[in-house]
């Protein structure tokens, strides 16, 4: 069930274009740097200032750092990515502002322009940085900070500035909006699956994600399969579908707010107890850890990941699954927002035992996976082209010394930066979903 | 007075006075730069158990990482022992500590101290043509590291001469070496140095944070 590389393709050649469209504010120097400043001040706090306080110096970071390691470029050693913030931290807040102000400086548009490129580009915030540091520094989170610094300054790359101005003001990605959503569905409905659209009363909310909804279809069958095969009452809502959430992504905290609103607001409408969210790295995080921070609640119902789901259901014995056999030899390419970030780790590893498939671990896995190089909407970077495929190598070099024919992630971003570097590699190995491995070996099926 | 008693007397005391309170002004100041409350539902609850456990298990990298990190590890331990050994086991060191604190303990030989100093030296030593030589690490250098390097190597330095009985009259070579110490007293709250005291916090914090979301960091 593995998408169809044409389709792929085809979905790629879109991509350079995506940036066109963004509408680029004239400002001036001084009121990018102010509005970067502002956002830092706003976002530093106590735990952030003792990591800022800590470092050594050793360098350690590089070593886990895909980017680094694939080029061997010292600028792309993660710490580095924030010098800016540590200098405002440095002048503004920090305990001994009054000496580090005499030698130094602040930051100039100049400055943020360069790290650009460092914090959107080089960095997928995929948080392996923060498992080497001897400090203990998580990297990962303040380059988030950087983001939105840079997003508040008007600097980030276009096609992420695109596709969050898509999302903030039509409600759209891709040009797929609740409109279009629904006529997806429609199709899908046609074709005899059952996919109950905007029920007044759920147990739980699916989302879903635009990669689901035009190339990844077979990822949104397999859910709803799985769904209906439990017998649960779930909906998926045309009021708050979309998972993807590039406020996070860009860096623009008013669209990532406004985003992770319509989920909570859907999930209020049917009164769901359960969300959860698609193959989509990022929007895991974005709906488990970020929105009840974005919107100063807690939320009134559990986020749960497709893949911890999938788990919970088949150790709770609700999910029984068919054996799809040892012949197929695959590995499991975890995602960083949803392992590493978010304690996914076991789930996925259920489902593959329970499918027993001829499962072979990574080196260096688990909480420790190495990034695939297009999380944190790298993928969509077009400047960031080379730089992802030589981060890419090394997943390759890691999948490869497996000896499995497949990956099986549960991230569509991972997916399309695995399919991506498959294209342009020319490399042999399949890339699964681990839903519709799972919508495979469904009894009945 | 004598550059001995001006050593051993104002400047010791002064030297004291920056790095306590430097020290208190720095760690109190940025545990008080205001706190961000999380709200979103933690998958354990075990945050402290997570925390105490990263603040050991970040001694030592995890195997995935020894390739890039094992040099700079050992000689790491290598100075920070040696230079344990010789600030702590040294009989004249104890002896000094006992007149100020009224605590004592069994020193070690001084050839074993001898060593242990020459050890630091070395890793010190080792360490610099690293960082000046290592591309990335010439990137995230500042000058902070060159002084922290400097302010730890003369004390030894000086220490071993004094010792040794060279470099010149001993009474001067040893006001030299209590001077080069509190130098590094006075420096250590300002330079990276700190980082003696930030290591448990900042460790225990992201430890606790990632125990909180279910991974162990």
């Amino acid at each position: 069930m593995s998408v169809d590389m044409e389709t792929f393709k085809q979905f790629a050649q879109m991509l350079p274009h995506l940036g066109e469209n963004a509408q680029v504010t004239q400002r001036s120097d001084a009121e990018r740097v102010g509005s970067a400043k502002e956002q830092f001040l706003r976002k530093l706090d106590n735990r952030m200032a003792i990591e800022l306080e800590s470092c050594i110096h050793c360098g350690h970071c590089a070593s886990a750092c895909h980017f680094y390691t694939g080029t061997e470029d010292p600028k792309y050693v993660p710490i580095r990515k924030l010098d800016l913030l540590k200098r405002v931290y440095r002048r503004e807040v920090s305990p001994l502002r009054w000496l580090h102000r005499l030698y130094t400086d602040d930051i100039t548009v100049k400055d943020l322009q360069e790290w650009q490129e460092l914090v959107y580009d080089s960095c997928t915030e995929c948080g392996r940085c923060s498992m080497v540091c001897p400090m203990g520094i998580n990297i990962a989170s303040m380059v988030n900070v950087m983001r939105q610094g840079m997003a508040r300054a008007d600097l980030m790359p276009r096609e992420l500035m695109g596709m969050e101005q898509e999302q903030g003001e039509h409600e759209s990605l891709f040009g797929v909006g609740p409109e279009q959503m629904q006529g997806a569905i429609a199709k899908l409905q046609a074709t005899g699956i059952d996919i109950p659209l905007n029920k007044d009363r759920a147990d739980i909310l699916v989302t879903t994600s635009v990669i689901d909804l035009i190339l990844f279809t077979d990822g949104l069958i397999a859910t709803a399969k799985v769904m209906n095969h439990l017998g649960v009452n779930w909906t998926l809502r045309s009021d708050g579908y979309e998972a993807a959430n590039f406020g996070l992504l860009s860096g623009c905290e008013r669209v990532q707010r406004k985003s992770s609103a319509r989920l909570i607001a859907a999930a209020k409408a049917c009164g769901a107890r359960t969300v959860i969210i698609p193959e989509c790295g990022h929007a895991y995080p974005s709906m488990r850890w970020e929105a009840a921070n974005d919107h100063k609640q807690r939320l009134a119902f559990e986020v749960l990941s497709i893949s911890e789901f999938l788990g919970r259901e088949l150790k709770s014995g609700r999910l029984r699954l068919n054996k799809l056999g040892r012949q197929r030899k695959v590995t499991f390419h975890d995602p960083c927002k949803i392992a590493r970030h978010s304690g996914v780790i076991d789930e996925p590893r259920w489902v593959l035992d329970a499918l027993g498939v001829d499962f072979r671990e990574v080196d260096s896995g688990k909480e420790l996976n190495w990034c695939c190089g297009g999380g944190a909407g790298v993928f969509l970077i077009n400047s960031a082209s080379d730089l992802r495929q030589k981060a890419f190598q090394i997943k390759m070099g890691q999948v490869a010394k497996t000896g499995a024919d497949s990956v099986v992630t549960a991230c569509g971003s991972c997916r399309l930066n695995f399919l991506n570097g498959k294209m342009r590699a020319g490399w042999d190995k399949e890339v699964e979903s681990l839903v519709e491995m799972v919508a495979e070996a469904l009894p009945g099926n | 007075m004598t550059l001995l008693d001006i050593a051993r007397g104002p400047a010791l005391e002064w030297s004291l006075i920056i790095f306590a309170a430097g020290s208190l002004w720095r760690l109190v100041g940025a545990l008080l730069v205001r706190r961000m409350t999380d709200l979103s539902e933690p998958r354990s609850h075990s945050t402290v158990a997570g925390g105490m456990r990263t603040v050991f298990t970040r001694m030592w990298p995890r195997r995935e990482f020894y390739k890039q990190t094992l040099f700079g590890t050992v000689a790491g331990y290598a100075m920070h022992i040696g230079l344990a050994v010789v600030v702590f086991l040294f009989t004249p060191h104890i002896l000094f500590i006992d007149s100020m604190f009224g605590i004592s303990w069994p020193g070690i030989s001084n050839n074993l101290v001898m060593f242990a100093g020459t050890v630091t030296v070395a890793a010190l030593v080792a360490l610099l043509i690293r960082r000046l030589t290592t591309p990335l690490l010439k990137m995230i250098s500042s000058a902070d590291d060159y002084i922290s390097w400097v302010m730890t190597l003369l004390p030894v330095l000086t220490g071993m001469l004094a010792y040794a009985h060279l470099g010149g009259p001993y009474q001067t070579v040893l006001a030299v070496h209590i001077l080069t110490v509190e130098a590094m007293l006075i420096w250590f709250p300002f330079g990276k140095l700190f980082h003696a005291v930030l290591w448990i916090p900042s460790r225990a914090q992201m430890g606790a944070a990632f125990q909180r979301r279910g991974v162990k960091a």
